[in-house]
């Protein structure tokens, strides 16, 4: 069965077992884990089985709760996890038999959904709360939108800048190019630029563009700052907030 | 530019019925296709719907222009894309509602995909995981997003697209048509080159078929229809795990252009040189 071990100062304070029932945290006696500090809330976080996992979830309290360092709402935990709370430790132990078999990874203990089916507005934004609550990396956390850009550093095109929101952006020299280029002898379609979900791709056309004074070998991801040289332009690739 | 286009739908190797759909219009060179969900018959329903509901609406607005747009549609978009737009979301409503009205046919629901090509322009409206790609100068370019919870946590930076393709979650959607009585639809207008390839394909492609390959199998076979039998044929050899539809669109150089003459002149010399009668312009 899951444990958890409330530690002070490296000393095991109280132990207590997870089972079917949520165990209360906080600085009130009537939690199943006391914890007797005052930058404690009174009911400061509580911990449950849902699905097979192990989740903390934080009850608004004043000072946060934290695991492994990073503040959480409401996270899963894995066996030897630390929840800071205050200035005391609870060690997670989750390598004994847990109500339902869990003990497979991350991955393997999400539910297995075969069937397509459609989240409705509020299951949707949950979530997307709770995988973020779960989630490493939350750049998007901050919340402030950027837009992706492109600024011409050199060459003659109809505009100084580009913001990209279109699934795919033409630079040359077409008509209905978005980035158009002037000039005899420009490549009607010299580049293109493809939005994907994990970012901004350009790949080749009619030439192959470079990427801060490399040719590229195919279609490849741009970072912010990143300059693009093709069809005599350059252009500065950057994330306007 | 002259278009060449072929469909196939095929039930895949795990399942036992096809919810999949698809219809090509070519006298106006519209393409929709659509992936149903719901238990027992109930994804077919609903992909057929909306396949039906949009090619009619497409139709009728192209006989009458004043028949009227349905939904909310951008003012700055050609007739076309508004057309379709306002198609996407009367297939919407209609599904809606008959999952409302019929008590067995509850929850469900279909993805749309639909390219409609006018010129050199292409308009596509979009809901759901369905995708449509196209293939410009030997690079595949992704044309929409999934509308599915793992594609959205990608957006947002949670997870990696190597996780998302790992996810157990893949067949979470966060929009479908018939899900709710009003749907957000993506309509984007491109423009076409000559020798682009475009293609519109449910997710028992992309699950089973790799990019890459992708555009290997288009690129070795000309024949559209060949081509969408061909990757069709790796979904399955791959598993097959879903139904699996695709369309593909070949835009091809017009052969009444004023220098077509040139062209065939020098295919025909290159022919009796015995070169195979290469393409000049491939």
């Amino acid at each position: 069965m899951a444990k958890l071990s409330l530690m002070f100062e490296n000393k095991i304070v109280k132990e207590v077992p997870v089972g079917g029932r949520p165990i209360g945290i906080g600085r009130s006696p009537d939690n199943d884990l006391p914890v007797d500090n005052l930058a404690v809330s009174n009911y400061h976080a509580r911990v449950y089985f849902e699905g097979g996992r192990l989740v903390v979830e934080d009850l608004d309290s004043l000072n946060g709760t934290f695991v492994n360092d990073l503040r959480v709402e409401r996270a899963t935990l894995h066996d030897g996890d630390s929840i800071h709370i205050g200035k005391h430790r609870i060690k997670v132990d989750a390598t004994g038999d847990a109500p339902v078999p869990w003990d497979t990874g991350r991955k393997a203990a999400a539910p297995r959904i075969n069937e397509t089916m459609v989240l409705d507005t509020k299951a949707r934004r949950d979530m997307l709360q709770q995988a973020a609550a779960m989630g490493e990396r939350t750049q998007f956390a901050g919340g402030r939108l950027k837009v992706p850009t492109l600024i011409v550093l050199n060459g003659k095109t109809d505009q100084k800048e580009y913001a990209l929101t279109n699934k795919l952006t033409v630079i040359g020299k077409s008509t209905m190019a978005t980035v158009r280029l002037k000039g005899w002898f420009k490549p009607q379609m010299a580049a293109q630029i493809n939005q994907r979900d994990d970012g901004f791709y350009i790949g080749p056309g009619d030439q192959v563009p470079a990427v801060n004074g490399s040719p590229i070998p195919g279609p490849t991801r741009l970072k912010d700052g990143d300059v693009i040289e093709v069809g005599g332009v350059r252009l500065n690739f950057i994330f306007r907030e | 530019m002259q278009i060449a286009s072929g469909g196939v739908s095929d039930v895949g190797r795990v399942r036992t019925n096809n919810e999949d759909c698809f219809r090509i219009v070519a006298p106006l060179q519209l393409f929709v296709l659509s992936d149903g969900m719901g238990g027992e018959a109930h994804g077919e329903v609903a992909s057929a719907m909306a396949v039906e509901t949009v090619t009619k609406h497409c139709l009728e607005g192209r006989e009458n222009h004043a028949v009227p747009l349905f939904g909310e549609v951008q003012a700055s978009l050609s007739d076309e894309a508004k057309r379709l737009a306002s198609a996407v979301h009367l297939a919407n409503k209609r599904i809606f509602e008959a999952a409302e009205g019929h008590l067995e046919q509850r929850g469900m629901g279909a993805t749309l995909t639909a390219a409609w090509i006018d010129g050199t322009k292409l308009s596509i409206a979009h809901v759901g995981d369905s995708r449509a790609y196209l293939l410009r100068s030997g690079t595949l370019q992704q044309l929409t997003s999934d509308h599915s919870l793992v594609a959205e946590q990608v957006r947002r930076g949670i997870i990696t697209a190597a996780e998302a393709e790992e996810s157990q979650m893949q067949s979470v959607l966060i929009r479908a048509l018939g899900a709710q009585p009003e749907v957000e639809v993506d309509v984007e207008e491109h423009t076409l080159f000559v020798r682009d390839i475009l293609i519109l394909c449910s997710d028992g492609l992309t699950r089973m078929v790799t990019e890459p390959e992708i555009a290997g199998t288009l690129q070795a076979e000309t024949n559209p229809t060949k081509a969408a039998e061909k990757l069709v044929a790796l979904a399955n050899e791959y598993g097959g795990a879903d139904n699996v539809t695709v369309i593909v669109i070949r835009l091809e150089p017009g052969s009444r252009k004023w220098f077509s003459w040139l062209r065939r002149g020098v295919r025909s010399k290159a022919a009796s040189n015995g070169s195979g009668g290469g393409k000049l312009d491939g």
